[in-house]
């Protein structure tokens, strides 16, 4: 009766939302079910095997409700009729010995076959090395070995093995790109290593993934993966110093800066500007977001930004410094120009 | 079966009354050692601190609505999700389900007149509401605890979480474990020593055997977490450095801490709705438990590997694989006493006789969802897969599956099986089962796509989340699921709260129940049995021999300990009769330590420590007076 | 009252039960403490930090015998109860006391020693030092009051409720004394 139904109704319904995660091919996804990589595509066959193994083990289950609900009048079971040694037989086979046997087959191919391809890659395996480190709340991206330095967007050569060092400045962030591979915790005082790669050329969504206080839903990054020679010129594009300002509008908001309070939080490289606290803007206007992903990086928001950073991405560490009228423009100006 | 009376019976009967009779009004309720009057406020208590967890979770759904949503900021979001956890684990599930079900149920099944400690077990209640209150004091004050319910260092630490919200958690939390490690110990010593004549231990009901699980899991469980807590209070408020790396510290270590304690926690919170599920299948089935004692001892496993499998909630922290790779292993162990209880169940309702009433829809919505819950659990115990997932809406939906569905669902059931037992009234059978499909789906809509969610990259604990990501549509499944869900919770408690009023008399075993409880009236008298029940199956209501033998036995005044207030005493394995224990009657100092203890947490939490001292001083006295009067035996 | 029952067949009272718990839970908070001390002395280059003395020896390993020595007596203690020997009891738990209350006398003085050397906010040496030991002298001064208590009950004479709280007494300073133990060799491990 309603049983039978239900079961074909909820099958329905799982499908039906299901769907989409079929769809997802898209740029700008942030999903485990669109691998770029050997690690990330491994754990994505995991998962379709858990599923269609559980979905065995549902039905089963369930359609043995279903013969209970049916067979709800008479004792005992179909065939077997009332035999209590068939019954303990029947526990104990799919209660212990078929849930040993299909449990050492998954333990053996998650945790034995799969689980070194996503751990951190051996020493000498990788051709390039990304440090990044945590803060609250927005990534700090380096490139040790070049002068290289931005934030909240990682860029990596297309089909080459990347090894990532995460570092925490504060409290636990943890870093995740699905797409390309398994999440890794970044603690103050460690060091933790995984492999980024990707074979397809796009951009890719990450985001932090343990809960780092108010504004843990804002800490999103962007994964460029690009060719070998567009990446290499944006490497040596953001090792170089701050574009010199161009016009007197973007020459007066550099010197904003520099005076400002600006200056104490952040660094702009060739300028006098070398604080620490906040994310180096020696680049910012190559950038697609501001604030980790949280507004598009266009005047209007970047002036927005400056002028109420709290209106955006309240509880963060940027003060409002009241900047308005031409100073702000003057601000905005120079920043924009700092490609 | 009613008891039938004669005369010499009905003088003992009338004796009894006299004995066991507490003070009338607020008094009464107030100094109660009555296990069921205890059981009752527990219930309530933790009724009241479920529907505010639940407001918690509809402001978290209805702010999840829609992306980029301002109903709540990001700091009272931070406190709603962190609350609506702590809400849910420490002032909700495990108290209704040991501090209820437990208190109410266990003496009546092992036939005993009362708990081990009937004291000890009041005070385990006004410390529970003391805590409760202690903690909520926070979130009235606008400075709930806001990092978690796991609450990870270095966040919680001084230095980026100032202030006083993590200390009503640090102080909050030691408090409710005095509580609760409390009700443990009473649980064990009155399981095995005060069960009924003939009720050895391979004849104790599952309940009870999944009741034992869960107090020897508490007994081991609290002092992790306290060991935790003491260390973060001592960083924050005194300046220690056990989790501050400049100084040799360690924020792993809270971690380890943590979930030493936190994954036996877990199953602290399933055992008593398997124990519950195992009271009602076998009435609602009307035929005995398939394979009883692999499931009696599935129980007791089920509570032991839970302690060696923590790390599966650090995988992602960047550990060796050698230690990883054992904990997966265990992990994946722990599934076998599940599958055999799960198995058992299905196949006693297979080869059974099943009614679906209410509370037996309730078990099939269990294992329906336990089902699920598991084998996304599973799905962890596969590093890789965990090491995507984690710390998304994936593990969300897993532990919603598994505490709301498979552990909650249960309570719901249990409450309706109960229900005519505690009030001596029948539910609305109709209306029972209309929110028991209203719960379900609403269950399944609230949570089932959070699998989906976490596949397509959703973090958990965040406030809000961008457009064009493919998340909205779940979100607003969800969010409808939860509105539900919510309407079925309440027409539980308005069919409940109606029925209570106006249901119509149940009598003594509406079911023809299998356990002892439906052998006395309903509601069961203060002495709960007249005359001390001998059993010799797990299922002493279908014994029906004994049970007219408990009746002679009445009339010959054997077994019927009417002379005081009392209770038989007996040997752990086999049961035999062993001395008669002389229980208290009502008192003030339960209470009293409570407040003593209140008074000293929330000193501590205002930094006064001298004055502190002094409530600890005072508690000292109060436990003084509470011995003062001693029993004649020993 | 009016019941037929055997006589009483030796099973363990509900309190000493009760206090069997007791230890169960409370051991596994020091084994915590001692086992967080251990993880973080794995974590830093050098244990004790450079800034701390290397802790004692000699004191603690004394004291603890001390500890260990006092639990036989209220042991033999508990034996005269059960026995119905009353004096013989008080005098043994009086006795125990003295040295119980000299022990923690003395550990309180090392530990007001140690806090004018090095703090416990300087680093998680000291916070783990100072922390397992505080815990176990807490333990020792509950044991102490427990004393206290027996001893002005017992004035008043010997029940079977009596004797039993001597026992329960007897257990829980097993107990402390061995955790005593368990401690000392932690703390000292680092000087070994």
């Amino acid at each position: 009766m309603s049983r039978t139904k239900r079961q074909w109704g909820g099958v329905a319904a799982l499908a039906a939302l299901a769907l989409p995660l079929l769809a997802g091919c898209e740029n700008d996804q942030q999903s485990v079910l669109d691998p770029v990589s050997h690690p990330a595509r491994d754990i994505e066959s995991l998962w379709w095997s858990m599923l269609a193994g559980a979905a065995v083990i549902f039905l089963g289950a369930v359609g043995l409700l279903g013969l209970a609900w049916i067979r709800r009048a008479r004792k005992g079971m179909p065939v077997f009729g009332e035999n209590e040694r068939v019954a303990r037989g029947f526990v104990v086979v799919f209660g212990i010995l078929i849930p040993i046997v299909t449990l050492i087959a998954l333990f053996t191919i998650g945790n034995i076959f799969v689980l070194p391809v996503t751990q951190a890659p051996a020493a000498g395996s990788t051709r390039l090395t990304v440090e990044v480190v945590g803060h609250q709340w927005w990534w700090e991206v380096r490139y040790p070995g070049t002068k290289a330095v931005t934030a909240n967007e990682i860029h990596i050569p297309v089909s080459t093995r990347v090894l990532l060092v995460g570092r925490s400045a504060d409290v636990i962030h943890s870093f995740w790109a699905p797409n390309l591979n398994r999440k890794i915790d970044v603690i103050p005082g460690r060091a933790n290593r995984i492999l980024l790669y990707s074979d397809r050329v796009g951009r890719f969504r990450g985001q932090c993934a343990e809960f780092c206080g108010l504004q843990h839903a804002h800490m999103g990054l962007y994964v460029y993966v690009e060719p070998r020679p567009k990446f290499d010129a944006w490497l040596q594009r953001m090792s170089k110093p701050a574009a010199a300002p161009s016009g007197s509008e973007a020459e007066q908001g550099r010197d904003l800066f520099t005076s400002m309070p600006c200056a104490g939080c952040h660094t702009i490289r060739g300028t006098s500007a070398a604080g620490r606290l906040g994310p180096d803007l020696t680049h910012v206007a190559s950038r697609e977001t501001l604030a980790a992903l949280t507004i598009p990086n266009n005047r209007g928001y970047l002036a927005s930004w400056i002028a109420d950073p709290q209106h955006f991405k309240p509880g963060n560490r940027m003060p409002a410094l009241h900047f308005e009228g031409s100073e702000l423009e003057a601000l905005a100006a120079y920043l924009e120009g700092l490609e | 079966m009613a008891i039938e009376a004669g005369t010499a019976a009905r003088a003992r009967i009338d004796r009894l009354e006299r004995v066991w009779l507490e003070h009338p009004g607020v008094l009464g309720w107030l100094t109660t050692t009555d296990h069921k009057r205890i059981g009752i406020l527990y219930f309530f208590t933790s009724l009241f601190f479920f529907a505010a967890g639940g407001v918690e979770a509809l402001l978290i759904r209805s702010q999840l609505l829609v992306p980029n949503e301002t109903l709540v900021s990001p700091g009272a979001f931070n406190q709603l999700f962190t609350m609506h956890g702590l809400t849910m684990i420490f002032l909700f599930v495990i108290p209704i389900s040991t501090g209820a079900f437990g208190n109410y149920l266990l003496p009546l099944m092992i036939g005993a007149r009362d708990m081990a400690f009937p004291r000890m077990n009041a005070f385990s209640f006004w410390a529970f509401l003391c805590s409760g209150i202690f903690i909520y004091t926070g979130l009235f004050m606008g400075n709930a605890p806001d990092a978690g319910w796991f609450n990870y260092v270095p966040l919680a630490g001084k230095q980026f979480s100032p202030g006083v919200n993590i200390d009503f958690y640090g102080l909050g939390l030691i408090f409710n474990s005095v509580s609760t490690t409390v009700a443990a110990i009473n649980f064990i010593v009155t399981i095995f020593k005060l069960r009924a004549p003939g009720m050895s231990i391979n004849r104790m009901p599952l309940f009870c055997f999944a009741f034992l699980a869960v107090s020897f899991a508490l007994l081991f469980a609290m002092p992790p977490l306290n060991t935790a807590l003491v260390f973060l209070e001592l960083d924050r408020l005194a300046g220690f450095d056990f989790f501050n790396i400049g100084s040799g510290g360690a924020p792993l270590l809270w971690q380890h801490l943590f979930w030493l304690f936190g994954h036996p926690e877990v199953y602290i919170i399933i055992l008593p709705a398997f124990g519950i599920a195992t009271a009602i299948i076998p009435t609602f089935t009307r035929r005995r438990m398939v394979a009883f004692p692999l499931v009696a001892l599935a129980e007791i496993l089920v509570a032991f590997i839970g302690f060696g499998v923590w790390v599966h909630h650090m995988f992602a922290v960047g550990l060796a694989t050698i230690t990883m790779v054992y904990f997966a292993a265990a992990s994946l162990i722990i599934v076998i006493p599940s599958a055999i209880q799960l198995f058992a169940w299905i196949t006693t309702m297979v080869t059974g006789t099943p009614r679906f009433k209410t509370p037996l829809l309730w078990i099939v919505g269990f294992i329906t969802f336990f089902i699920v819950g598991g084998l996304s659990g599973i799905s962890f115990a596969v590093i890789p897969f965990d090491q995507q997932l984690t710390d998304t809406y994936f593990v969300v939906a897993h532990f919603h599956f598994v505490i709301f569905g498979a552990a909650v669902f249960p309570i719901l059931g249990g409450m309706y099986y109960w229900f005519p037992k505690v009030t001596g009234r029948m539910y609305h059978e109709g209306v029972g089962q209309l929110s028991f499909w209203l719960t379900f789906f609403g269950t399944a809509l609230t949570f089932f796509p959070m699998h989906i969610l976490g596949l397509l990259g959703m973090p958990r604990r965040e406030y809000t989340y961008p457009d064009g990501l493919g998340w909205q549509v779940y979100n607003v499944i969800e969010t409808a699921g939860s509105y539900v869900l919510a309407a079925g919770l309440l027409l539980v408690a308005a069919n409940l709260g109606v029925s209570l009023f106006r249901g119509r008399f149940a009598g003594n075993d509406p079911w023809g129940g299998d356990t002892l409880e439906w052998s006395t009236t309903s509601p069961p008298p203060p002495y709960n049995y007249p005359v001390i029940p001998v059993v010799t199956s797990p299922y002493p209501m279908w014994d029906l021999a004994d049970r007219e033998e408990d009746a002679r036995r009445l009339e010959r005044g054997e077994l019927t300990l009417e002379g005081g207030h009392e209770t038989l005493g007996s040997s752990v394995l086999d049961a035999e009769p062993d001395e008669v224990l002389e229980m208290p009657a009502e008192s003030p100092w339960p209470i009293l330590l409570a407040l003593m203890l209140a008074g000293a947490f929330a000193l501590v939490l205002t930094t006064h420590y001298g004055s502190a001292l002094v409530f600890l001083g005072l508690a000292a006295v109060v436990l003084g007076a509470w011995h003062w009067k001693e029993p004649e035996t020993a | 009252m009016s019941t037929a029952l055997t006589p009483r067949r030796g099973t363990l009272p509900n309190g000493i039960w009760a206090v069997a718990l007791v230890i169960a839970t409370e051991g596994a908070f020091l084994g915590c403490l001692i086992a967080s001390y251990l993880f973080l002395a794995t974590r830093v280059p050098e244990w004790p930090p450079p800034s701390v003395p290397e802790p004692r020896v000699l004191a603690p390993v004394l004291l603890s015998v001390l500890l260990v020595l006092t639990a036989p007596l209220v042991y033999a203690a508990s034996s005269f109860a059960r026995r119905g020997r009353a004096h013989a009891a008080w005098l043994l738990v009086f006795v125990a006391f003295l040295l119980q209350a000299e022990y923690l006398g003395a550990q309180i003085y090392f530990f007001h020693d140690d806090l004018s050397q090095f703090s416990p906010t300087g680093s998680a040496y000291a916070s783990a030092y100072f922390t397992l030991l505080g815990a176990h002298h807490a333990h020792v001064l509950a044991g102490l009051l427990l004393d206290v208590w027996l001893l002005l009950r017992l004035l008043g004479g010997l029940t079977p409720y009596r004797a039993t709280a001597v026992r329960v007494a007897a257990w829980y300073w097993v107990f402390v004394a061995g955790m005593g133990v368990l401690v000392t060799l932690t703390v000292i491990s680092p000087a070994l």
